[in-house]
């Protein structure tokens, strides 16, 4: 039971980490150096809190500050799924891969809600092509998490990283993680993939939202791009299995290394139109994680 | 449950879910907006989910949130694509028919408790720590197989039906609504919504005849 606690702390420590590792990809990008980063997502926050708040004509007030607030709870949802540790996971789900497709879904419902509530032209819209890209990839994400689920044998997912004592699914199903990156940067709107903000809508969903409604957000965002990390390294890297290190280290190397990895795709990578997402989606994404799917079946049979 | 012993929590859970289901429930025809009546709809079937997870149904409890989320999500869009009220933030009726919608309600709610006063339910206790999520994957993909796959090709059918139907290119490359009139304001009557040329009568026949879309 006391396991619980410990959810708090981790969502607050992915969101800063996910929030860090842009800040670092951006900066390494420009040629500066990465002195001073390590404050610099608290002084953002700090200065998040005391900014003027805007309010929009007659928005929806209670879903407006529902959104963060069950973005924030699928993070927490998320990071107490994922196995830090042989047999230490805060929620053992026996159809843990299962609770990972819902709490995807839930997201992009949150997305949804939050453009929806502020009344105003701009969110909506980034709400509805964010909702037509998120749907497609929880497409991809169900094939992908699927194929992992098959030489375990099992929908949990401490039996899904047991599986992995001899060879990572990163290795066994090649194509498995960078698709579930691809779904992780999508349905936390995280650039390059920020169909729900971006530049292109004057900040999106988040066009409205000032001050405290906007850390929130982009906080929540960040916690649960964490969860899609540490679940990442669950399933294809081996979670808590390595040499040397104790588990949970391991865990939270693989990790930093996937949020780097996700920030470095924000910065390296170009960004794709919605309706160019969900074509590229349904045309080569999809059919690449039914290779993956059978990929997975046929090596599981061996 | 005695009234000797102390409730469980499972029994807590259950009554708040339960309540919280219809709650969230009646509020669905009482708000006045379509997105709110749809996510209101979604937090009802959540709360029944997690009375499903209760009873021990771990992956159908799941399941159903998962559905019900997706399912929800787009109810809400179409509704709004659909509807001539901007974004669904303006107030409206969320009931239509409420005569009707009464009786068949009524009618409902009374098979119901009937069915549960009067129908035999097996009684076979779950064994503790029997593995249903397997049990439920060998019926779905034993015994059950036949009907499951006829549902689902079934539902793969319409689905490809309904994009093939709702597609804006048509079979031959071009507009698939080229050559089509919408209908006229008054039933029989010459004028037509603003923007739509009638072509001269017997003139709309072929395909791309007059290339007007291209």
């Amino acid at each position: 039971m006391t396991r619980v606690l410990a959810v708090g702390p981790l969502v607050v420590a992915g969101a800063y980490a996910a929030a860090v590792a842009r800040l670092a990809a951006a900066s390494a990008a420009a040629g500066h150096g990465l002195r001073g980063l390590a404050a610099e997502p608290l002084r953002r926050a700090a200065l998040a809190l005391v900014q003027q708040r805007l309010a929009t004509e007659r928005p929806d007030a209670a879903s407006r500050a529902l959104a963060p607030a069950v973005v924030a709870a699928l993070a927490a949802v998320g990071l107490a799924l994922v196995p830090l540790s042989r047999g230490w996971v805060v929620v053992d789900a026996g159809a843990g891969i299962v609770v990972w497709g819902s709490l995807e879904a839930l997201a992009i419902a949150a997305v949804y809600l939050h453009g929806w509530s502020a009344n105003s032209l701009q969110p909506l819209v980034a709400a509805y092509r964010f909702t037509a890209a998120g749907l497609t990839l929880l497409l991809l994400s169900m094939f992908v998490l699927i194929g992992v689920a098959l030489p375990a044998q099992s929908l949990r997912l401490a039996d899904v990283v047991d599986a992995q004592a001899g060879l990572w699914n990163v290795l066994r199903q090649p194509l498995g993680l960078p698709l579930f990156l691809v779904v992780a940067l999508g349905i936390t709107s995280w650039p390059p993939l920020d169909l729900a903000g971006g530049a292109d809508l004057a900040g999106g969903t988040a066009a409205e939202a000032s001050g405290p409604g906007r850390l929130a957000w982009t906080a929540a965002r960040a916690a649960l791009l964490a969860a899609f990390a540490a679940m990442g390294a669950a399933a294809f890297l081996g979670g808590w299995h390595g040499p040397w290190l104790p588990g949970p280290a391991w865990m939270a190397v693989k990790t930093a290394a996937l949020l780097a990895v996700l920030a470095a795709a924000g910065v390296r990578l170009a960004g794709l139109r919605a309706e160019a997402l969900v074509a590229r989606g349904w045309t080569v994404l999809l059919p690449l994680a039914f290779a993956d799917l059978a990929m997975a079946g046929l090596v599981a049979q061996l | 449950m005695t009234p000797d012993q102390a409730p469980a929590w499972a029994d807590v859970g259950f009554w708040v879910f339960a309540l919280a289901a219809v709650a969230t429930g009646y509020r669905v025809f009482r708000t006045d907006s379509m997105v709110r009546s749809a996510f209101l709809l979604l937090a009802s079937f959540l709360n029944v989910g997690a009375v499903v997870l209760l009873l021990g149904g771990r992956y159908l409890g799941v399941a159903l949130v998962f559905m019900m989320t997706v399912e929800m999500t787009v109810m809400a869009i179409f509704m709004v694509a659909f509807m001539m009220n901007p974004a669904g933030l303006n107030p409206m009726s969320m009931v239509h028919q409420p005569r009707l919608a009464v009786v068949a309600g009524a009618g409902a709610f009374g098979g119901g408790v009937l069915l549960a006063l009067l129908g035999e339910f097996p009684d076979r206790p779950r064994r503790a720590g029997a593995d249903v999520i397997a049990a439920l994957g060998s019926q779905l993909l034993g015994r059950s197989m036949l009907v499951f796959e006829t549902v689902g090709v079934t539902l793969l059918a319409a689905m490809v039906g309904a994009v093939a139907l709702s597609s804006r290119r048509s079979r031959f490359g071009g507009p698939a609504d080229e050559g089509s009139l919408p209908p006229p304001l008054e039933p029989g009557g010459d004028r037509y919504p603003a923007g739509v040329v009638p072509e001269p009568a017997g003139g709309h026949g072929g395909h791309g005849g007059h290339g007007g879309h291209q």
